[in-house]
């Protein structure tokens, strides 16, 4: 078998004496699509911010392309990686969040621009060539010379996916990307986050449409209480849910969009 | 960098009857700052607009110019205007117009912090001005104020400092008297650094806990 | 007047001061965050005369040899910093964590986000506050250092006693300092108008 892009073993997590993460077994091959669904505070966002070190976990392995994530062990114990190894690593994953964070003193091209110039070392001419092209590939070129307060929150959220896109990653994270968004807004960044699946990235997607999920995805992992229930194609996962917690949750979702 | 504490002892008395007067002129400086901030601010929301006008020049002025030079003027130059006053009520009288304009702006932008909406269910629900102001604005308002007076009052704590210069026998003047007659300037100045950062710390941290008892009910904003 | 002089510049230095307090504040490493609380918790309790007037008498028992000049923009400095850095730290807390999350999943280092991200911003919504602070400071500080060096005048010659009788003296200084500050008042308005019509 292929090395697995991102290999989750055993990942375990507590915050003080709560277990949000039971050993969490999970793989994502390359370009394959993996969608993390279930209700709030089962787990899935801390489980994704894992991968890219944003929290830390405490027990288990989380490889990205082979290589522990967080921590080092190359002598034998394990320690938490240095800063610099931190930032050398996550060069290549790209994080897109619920609330965009997009920084409001910079235009959306030099919050595209600014990671190239700052993390790659881009000269400022490249660094603002490239930007712009990955807001064109965005739709958003005509809207490089505004502030994020000026954009709408579909707008800004395809400037986010820009910024990491542009950093060229091999693994994308997607933190509930379309939860703050108007529902009219909700498709303009699911159309982009489709078009970057069907030209091969490998993306994790914490998602509360199932929609998105049914359609695009490779994987689908539903958890609840820190623990992966099910885990499987679409198809199986949405369409035909044994265990109960999983019909339930689908439940609610089916209830709301029939009317 | 001898340091001899006998030397300091038969100034016992002396330094504590300053720390009883800077004790003094910070907590009636601060009562009278709050008292006459609270009319002026009424003069300031007024509908008659000469009185909202000259409250307004009040404010401006007075807050433009360092509690120093009120004290000044009102010790110095107060007697071309009639008014002699010894050096203590000088300074409480200086400390309190300096703070009535802080306190006239902290009580104004408390009271606009009550969101009109809290304001007209009251009157949508039958109650007179009167009642609205005391049920609803007051409560609120003191609320809002809270954070922005206790720190009026740790600032004017430290401004009772300056009223040494007109010769109020507060603590600063006690010990520079202390250290001119003892030659231990250095040591003497040194004490009372560390005595104010004592006290007014403790005041400061007092206030802070003030402050989070009395906007634990309040919604943060996130 | 040179006292004016002197403060504008020493409250001016306080802003440099105050950014590397703050940045000490937060930069993670051990004690740095104590050092910073201690140093702003005393600058910040002791009133501003009472600071000047140790300063003075510090630095001839230390032995350092400084003109009286440098010492004071020094000492204002040191104090000013304080004042900055709590303005500062305020408006730190204002900005939102996921803009750092941002930046750091994006691989920045812990000086970059400082630069391009916190930094920038901070000093762009502290602006109102710092400048209200500082010309605060600037006319407590002109008034109090000139009444303070006329102080230490007064002292060094043993006068023990009240001797306030120059009252005449201080209504004259009173007089100018008015007018002083009134024009320090205008024009500290006038470029915050300008500052605010520039940010629309």
């Amino acid at each position: 078998m292929a090395q697995d892009m991102v290999s989750i073993t055993s990942v375990s997590k507590s915050f003080g004496s709560l277990r949000v993460l039971h050993d969490v077994n999970l793989s994502v091959q390359k370009s394959e699509v993996l969608c993390l669904i279930g209700p709030s505070g089962s787990g899935k966002s801390t489980l994704l911010r894992c991968v890219n070190f944003l929290e830390t976990y405490d027990e288990g392995e989380i490889l990205v392309e082979g290589r522990l994530v967080g921590y080092d062990q190359s002598s034998g114990t394990r320690r938490l990686m240095r800063g610099s190894q931190l930032c050398a690593m996550r060069r290549s994953i790209g994080m897109v969040f619920q609330h965009f964070n997009l920084w409001p003193h910079m235009t959306a091209l030099d919050n595209v621009a600014d990671p190239l110039r700052q993390v790659k070392g881009m000269s400022r001419k490249d660094a603002h060539s490239k930007a712009m092209a990955t807001l064109e590939k965005v739709g958003l070129a005509a809207k490089a010379d505004g502030y994020p307060a000026a954009l709408s929150g579909g707008q800004q959220q395809r400037v986010a996916i820009a910024r990491s896109l542009a950093m060229e990653p091999h693994l994308m994270l997607f933190d509930e990307p379309t939860s703050a968004l108007d529902p009219e807004l909700v498709g303009e960044v699911l159309q982009v986050m489709r078009d970057l699946a069907n030209e091969g990235m490998t993306m994790i997607v914490v998602t509360h449409e199932i929609g998105f999920a049914a359609r695009v995805a490779d994987k689908v992992a539903f958890l609840d209480g820190g623990r992966i229930v099910r885990c499987g194609p679409p198809r199986e996962v949405l369409n035909s849910p044994e265990e109960p917690r999983l019909k339930q949750f689908l439940q609610t979702y089916h209830e709301r969009s029939q009317f | 960098m001898s340091f001899d504490l006998s030397a300091i002892v038969p100034y016992g008395p002396a330094l504590l009857s300053g720390l009883a007067n800077t004790l003094l002129c910070w907590i009636a400086g601060s009562l009278g700052a709050m008292a006459l901030g609270f009319v002026v601010v009424l003069c300031r929301l007024s509908p008659i607009r000469l009185l909202s006008a000259c409250a307004l020049a009040y404010t401006e002025i007075i807050r433009g110019t360092p509690p120093l030079l009120v004290a000044f003027f009102i010790y110095g130059a107060g007697p071309s205007f009639g008014l002699v006053l010894e050096p203590l009520p000088a300074g409480i009288f200086a400390l309190s117009i300096h703070g009535s304009a802080y306190m006239a702006e902290i009580y104004r932008v408390g009271f606009n912090a009550v969101p009109r909406g809290h304001v007209e269910a009251g009157v949508s629900l039958g109650l007179t001005p009167f009642a609205i102001f005391r049920r609803v604005q007051a409560p609120e308002a003191l609320v809002a104020i809270t954070p922005s007076l206790i720190n009026a009052l740790i600032v004017i704590s430290k401004e009772t400092s300056v009223l040494s210069i007109i010769s109020v026998p507060e603590l600063t003047y006690e010990v520079q008297k202390m250290s001119i007659e003892t030659f231990a300037a250095f040591e003497s100045l040194f004490a009372l650094a560390i005595g104010y950062w004592i006290v007014v710390s403790s005041i400061t941290k007092a206030g802070n806990f003030l402050e989070r008892r009395v906007t634990r009910h309040t919604v943060r904003s996130a | 007047m040179v006292t004016i002089y002197i403060s504008m510049l020493g409250t001016l230095v306080g802003i440099p001061i105050g950014t590397l307090i703050l940045i000490l504040r937060r930069c993670g490493v051990p004690g740095a965050e104590l050092i910073a609380r201690t140093y702003v918790s005393y600058f910040r309790s002791v009133p501003l005369l009472v600071q000047l007037l140790l300063f003075y008498n510090f630095l001839p028992v230390v032995g350092i040899d400084m003109s009286a000049t440098t010492a004071s923009v020094l000492a204002l400095g040191l104090i000013s910093g304080a004042y900055v850095a709590e303005i500062l730290r305020g408006v730190l807390g204002s900005i939102s964590p996921g803009q750092t999350e941002a930046a750091r999943s994006l691989g920045y280092g812990s000086a970059a986000i400082w630069r391009a991200i916190l930094l920038p911003q901070v000093f762009r919504l502290a602006l109102p506050a710092l400048m209200n602070e500082l010309t605060l400071m600037m006319k407590s500080s002109s008034l109090i250092s000139a009444v303070g060096i006329a102080e230490l005048a007064r002292t060094s010659q043993n006068i023990v006693s009240t001797t306030f009788r120059p009252i005449e003296i201080y209504a004259v200084t009173c007089v100018i300092y008015i007018a002083i500050t009134q024009i320090l008042l205008l024009t500290g308005r006038v470029f915050e108008h300008r500052m605010n019509r520039a940010r629309r």
